[in-house]
Formats: C-alpha cells, structure tokens, sequence
C-alpha cells in the first residue's frame, strides 16, 4: 500500500515540479498560496482527522510562524532558508504552552479554549506595534539571501520550490507520524479516550505532543507565507481564518492527510472563481460546505478513492 | 501474599458514601467475585482501584506499593488491567488491532513518532495468542464495531490479557449478554482462568456465573463489605441472603 501509495504521488509531484515552466506569473502566484494554505490545512488534520481535536484556532499556529518569521527578516540578517525552520519551531514550541492549558479540558471546551487563545494572541497583535506594527502589520519583509550567498529563493519560481520542498517533506513527515505506533495512540483518542488511558496511554501527553507537531508544521505554513506575500497582518490571527482551515480541512477530507491540501487549493479556487462575479462568494462557499457536510462528510478525497475502489472493484 | 490490598476505601459523592470502608484483599492467584445488588459500589470500587477516581480515604496497595493517587495510566502501567461495565472499545479498528493497540502499550517504544515495525509486530504476536485464546481469532480482521455483543465483551477481555497483567479486573463480563452468549462467555473464561496462572478481581450480576468462576467472593452492600468468603460459606450466609440472594438461595 505504501509502494502504491508513493507512486500514486510521483505524479502530483512531478506536475507541481514542471509548473513553472509553464503558466503564467499570476497563476504560480496563485498555486503557491494554495501550496501553502495546503501545508497548513494538512497540519490541522493531525489535531482534527487523526486525534479528534477540533481546534478552532489554528489561525494562532499561522500567525505566530508569519510574526515570528517577519522579525527575524527584518530586525536580523539570518538567511530566508533558516528563518523559516526557526519560526516554525517557535511556534510548535508556544503551542506546548498553549496545549498544556487547553487539553485541561475536552471536547467543546478544548475547542473553546483553542479559540480564546487565538483571539488573544489578536488581541496582543493590536496593541503590541513594536512586534506585530498593530493594524498596519509588518510590511516589507525581505527573503534575506543566503547562506553562501545563494539567491535562488528570492525569485517567484524559486520560492515556489521552496514552499513545494517544505510541502513535500512535511506531508512525507505526517505520512510517517500516522503509520507509527503514536499515530496509532491518536487513533485510539480519536475513537475512544477513556480507553486509551485506560490501556495505559498517557493520553494527555499525546495530545499536547500533537497539538505542538501541529502548530510547527502551521507555523511553517505561515512562516512562508509571510515573505512569500512580503507582509503579515493581524487578519492572519482572526477567528475567521481558523474556520476557513477548518472548512478546507473538513471539505477535503479530514483524516487524509492528502485530503486538506486539495481542499486548500479547492478553497481557493472556488472562492477566486467566485469573487470575479459577486461580492458575496463566502455565502456560496458556505453553502458548498453544508453540502459537503451533509452529503459527503469524508470530503473531496474520500469521495475520490471511494470512486477508484468502486470502478476497480466492477 | 496479597497482591491487592484495599484498607478502609471510601469513597463518597456529597452525601452519598458510594464506598463504604471497604477492607478486602486479593491473594495472587485467586479469582475473587465482587457482588451486590446494584448501587452496591462494585463498579465505583473498581474505578478506585484504578485510579478514575480518587478516594475520599483510604489505601490501596499493590505488591506493596501505594497506588492511592496515581492517574489511570499509571495505575494501569504497573499491571493492572480492566474491561469496563460497558463495553468500551475502538469501533473503527479491527479486532486484531484493538488487541494490538493494547498490546502495544507495554512495549517500551509504545510512542515512536516513525516507522515502529518491531514495535508493531511484537504486539501483534500478542495480540493473535490473546484472540486465539478467547476464540476469537476468525474474526480477527472485522471492524470491532460489527462484531456481536458477546464477542465484542471477549474482545475487551482479549484486550487486558494481551497486556500480560499482573491483576486482571473483569466489570462485568457477560452484562447484557443472552442465556446462550452467557454460557459460551464462562465456558470461555473458566478455561482462561483454569490453571490458576491468574489473579481477577470480577464484578458480576450473575450469580451462576460468580459460582463457575470464583474461589472467593466479597459481598457488598450499600458500599460496605456485609461478607467475605468461599462461595459456600457467602451461600449459606444469612445476612447475604436477606441483602442481595433472596429468593435465589
């Protein structure tokens, strides 16, 4: 299945490699954010398909990479390439912080407190104009060069492939995380907690284990987005940017892993598509959503292979 | 020698003593029955024991160390395993890998973030020995969700043995099973419990199956111990057959 897997993936890949030789600049403008929303919804599946955690502030995850990595290009001169990995780990390392006080409680409350938490960390990002240049963000923020001099990723092609080589290694990392024995513990939380400590799992610390996992890999999302775009504001913090993720995670199909990254680039799409003609697209997408939730809760990937194992079966 | 110790466990919910001071031990080797009507504290004592819930007073003693106070993981870590009162498992998994996931919490690498192919092929050795023993290895491979009752209450006793406990603790073993699911269950268990390697704590309804299974039994009563006994002597004990047996006797 792994061997299948793999190869079912070489072609994805290899397309996403060849892109830039042909479409056009405003089109990989387009795909690399879509790569990069797709590396953060992916990083929320973990919470949300494999342990059931439904956070409804992983806008917190994103935030905290871009503003973390925004000061380190503008205020030092470390490189684009080391910046990012730094943010990112910044990030997953305040999560634990974050996961030690929100796994307290579960279900809704966990949800709730995932949610309070990002608010205030907006909250901060309004008043705090030193760090996060309050309403204004932070603008200008350069891909530093090197090290040894190497530019490559300052041009739009060139960070494409960066952010597709981040995408690429994480999706491999997560792939390799839900095969192992603690990807099978979070599947024992996902179906049944209180067995799963009962069995002798310190379910707590799988949780905030995850939750930090999580968070490194959103902040990464959000590191690269913050030099891909050149800025970061505090919109990047909102409430209404951790239910997006959440649609896109939920549209695509939680627990996939590959499932959340097309409903990322579904999500932008369709809400591209739809903004060129009405100024109230979010009311179409939101209907799209119910549609999924309704009549096709596994989402785009579990509709998809679905299809393939009913066409291959007859 | 007591491998289970409680002394004076009490337990109580506002103004309702669910455990009364319970005083009662485990030897190693025995299969000891805890029974009463309902309310009568079994399940609440059994969630004591394991560390669920925390008692208001009172000790319990494992091979001679304190568990008053670990959490559940901890308690279990030391090798005390459970099924539950109802039925609690992981419908989406196979049976197979319930047993695993069971299996694996024993393993020292149980939370290795990579690969992990030792780690789940030693689990999975045991888990196969602890389905086979309960019969259930034919349906190895079925979601645990679509097995039927009875066996879905083996299944979970598959899951504490695969674990290798040094006490096992049954809540309940044939709750909600049929006459017929009932006989195969104790068939099955006393065949388990036959050659005495075993030490169970047991809560049960079924006094028949108490009977079948038990060298030594524990009555409670509104959360406090009215008996303690071979099967006989608790039989022939007046004031347990007013509390609980009444007509049955």
């Amino acid at each position: 299945m792994t061997i299948k897997g793999t190869s079912l993936l070489l072609l994805p890949v290899c397309l996403l490699a060849i892109a830039p030789a042909g479409l056009p600049p405003y089109a990989m403008t387009l795909l690399t954010e879509a790569l990069i929303l797709g590396l953060f919804a992916m990083s929320l599946d973990l919470m949300v398909g494999y342990t059931r955690l439904l956070s409804f502030g992983h806008a917190a995850a994103y935030g905290l990479g871009a503003y973390a990595v925004g000061n380190l290009l503008l205020h030092t001169a470390i490189p684009l390439v080391f910046a990012i990995p730094l943010a990112a780990l910044f990030s997953g390392i305040v999560a634990i912080g974050v996961a030690w006080v929100c796994t307290l409680a579960s279900g809704v409350s966990f949800s709730m407190l995932t949610l309070a938490f990002a608010q205030l960390l907006y909250a901060v990002a309004f008043k705090w104009i030193a760090v996060t240049g309050a309403s204004d963000g932070l603008a200008g923020i350069p891909r530093s060069p090197g090290p040894f001099g190497i530019t490559f990723f300052q041009s739009r092609s060139g960070f494409y492939y960066l952010v597709l080589a981040c995408l690429l290694a994480a999706f491999l990392f997560c792939r390799s995380l839900v095969q192992s024995p603690f990807g099978a513990v979070l599947r024992g939380i996902r179906e049944n907690e209180a067995k799963t400590l009962s069995l002798g799992y310190n379910t707590r610390r799988y949780k905030i284990a995850v939750v930090a996992i999580s968070f490194t890999l959103g902040g990464l999302a959000g590191a690269l987005y913050a030099p891909f775009a050149g800025f970061t504001n505090t919109e990047l913090l909102f409430w209404l940017f951790s239910g997006q993720v959440l649609i896109m995670v939920i549209v695509g199909g939680a627990g996939t892993l590959i499932g959340p990254i097309i409903g990322a680039a579904f999500f932008m799409l369709v809400s591209n598509l739809l903004s060129s003609w009405t100024d109230s697209w979010a009311l179409f997408f939101g209907a799209i959503f119910i549609l999924f939730v309704l009549f096709a809760p596994q989402g785009i990937w579990g509709l998809a292979t679905r299809w393939r194992s009913l066409s291959s079966t007859g | 020698m007591a491998l289970l110790e409680l002394d004076g466990l009490t337990r109580r919910f506002g103004g309702i003593v669910a455990v009364d001071g319970v005083t009662m031990r485990v030897a190693t080797g025995e299969v000891r029955a805890v029974i009463g009507p309902n309310g009568a504290g079994k399940s609440t004592l059994f969630n004591l024991i394991t560390g669920v819930i925390k008692p208001t007073t009172g000790t319990v003693r494992f091979a001679d160390e304190v568990l008053t106070g670990l959490s559940a993981y901890s308690v279990c870590q030391r090798g005390i395993s459970r099924t539950f009162q109802i039925t609690a498992l992981f419908p989406q998994m196979t049976a197979r890998e319930n047993v695993r996931l069971s299996a694996q919490a024993r393993h020292a690498r149980r939370w290795q973030p990579w690969g992990g192919d030792a780690v789940f092929a030693g689990a999975e050795a045991r888990a196969d020995v602890a389905l086979e023993r309960l019969g259930l290895i034919h349906v190895a491979q079925r979601p645990a969700g679509l097995l039927s009752h009875g066996d879905q209450r083996l299944l979970e006793v598959a899951m504490a043995l695969a674990q290798q406990p040094r006490l096992l603790l049954l809540d309940e073993p044939t709750q909600g099973l049929s006459v017929e699911e009932t006989e195969q269950a104790v068939e099955t268990l006393s065949a388990l419990l036959a050659d005495g390697s075993m030490t169970v704590l047991l809560v049960e309804h079924d006094m028949e199956v108490v009977f079948r299974l038990a060298h030594g039994i524990t009555v409670l009563h509104r959360g406090a111990v009215i008996a303690d006994g071979t099967p006989e002597e608790v039989r022939a004990n007046e004031g347990v057959q007013r509390a609980y047996l009444g007509g049955l006797a």
